[in-house]
């Protein structure tokens, strides 16, 4: 039976996986930029990047640009891998139909 | 953990929904930019080198010159404000050299196998442009290995065989095509 991943398949969360697994392994996206892409409020989308972070499926870095405080994010590699496994069992489930 | 099948396929359509709008983001002004700015670089440049007189061509080519540069610098700044590699970051300045070492390199082999004509520096230039672009997909970025390739052969198939048309075909097909694949996966990616 498939296994889906709790902290992933909540939908802001299961979005934002998407969103950074989309990126190339190694890059990073501006926070602001995933809001935008998302459509979320600033504060949903650090409550959930919060989350994954502590389950280790992300990478927060904070940083300076030009003196600016600026945060960037990127999926981990385990979370890449624990979201490829979420999107197998959702698949699964879909050929069970 | 249990959802029916068709709350699977809801969210599969949510996960490839996001992904696509992410590349798409990402594509638009990334490779695309360099692909449409270098395009209209080359189609402007080359036809009028196919047609106008010489003395008004090193103008073109500068005015253009200036353009591509002025267009590539904003683009790239704006797109390292949204997504960025750390790694690519720190290799930034010894990607930079390698070009300016690219260059030293190119003006020597012109300058060692002078005297050249019009097409045949076009070609080098060109050529060590193309090695440049591809040199920096293989280290940086791998999505844009590939297309440095086609241009390649599209030069060269232009210069052993379609010598009297050079100019015309590498701003048409060059540049043209440049364009079409930048808007191509832009729109369709």
């Amino acid at each position: 039976m498939a296994n889906l991943n709790e902290t992933i398949h909540q939908p802001v969360r299961l979005r934002i996986m998407a969103a950074l697994v989309a990126l190339e392994a190694g890059n990073e996206v501006d926070f602001s930029y995933l809001r935008d892409l998302l459509e979320v409020t600033d504060g949903n989308l650090g409550a959930h990047l919060r989350k994954l972070e502590d389950a280790g499926y992300i990478a927060v870095n904070k940083t300076f640009v030009d003196r600016k405080p600026r945060t960037f994010v990127a999926a981990t590699v385990a979370g890449r891998r624990v979201f490829q496994e979420h999107v197998a069992a959702l698949k699964s489930i879909l050929k069970g139909k | 953990m249990d959802i029916s099948p068709s709350e699977a396929e809801e969210n599969l359509a949510a996960i490839q929904a996001v992904m696509q709008k992410t590349r798409h983001s990402i594509a638009s002004s990334g490779t695309t930019v360099t692909l449409i700015v270098t395009g209209i670089v080359w189609l402007v440049g080359f036809v009028s080198t196919q047609f106008l007189p010489g003395e008004i061509i090193g103008y073109v080519w500068t005015g253009l010159s200036i353009f591509g540069t002025i267009l590539g610098t904003i683009w790239g700044f704006r797109m390292g404000r949204r997504v960025r590699n750390p790694a690519v970051a720190a290799t930034a300045k010894r990607a930079g050299l390698y070009w300016l070492f690219l260059v030293f390199f190119c003006t020597v082999t012109i300058a060692v196998a002078w005297p050249l004509d019009g097409k045949q520096v076009t070609v080098l230039i060109v050529l060590f442009a193309m090695i440049g672009h591809l040199a920096m997909g293989l280290l940086l970025s791998f999505a844009a290995v590939w297309w440095p390739l086609p241009i390649t052969a599209l030069v060269l198939i232009s210069y052993f065989l379609l010598p009297d048309l050079f100019y015309l075909w590498m701003g048409i097909l060059g540049g043209g095509g440049m364009i079409a694949l930048g808007l191509y996966i832009r729109l369709r990616w």
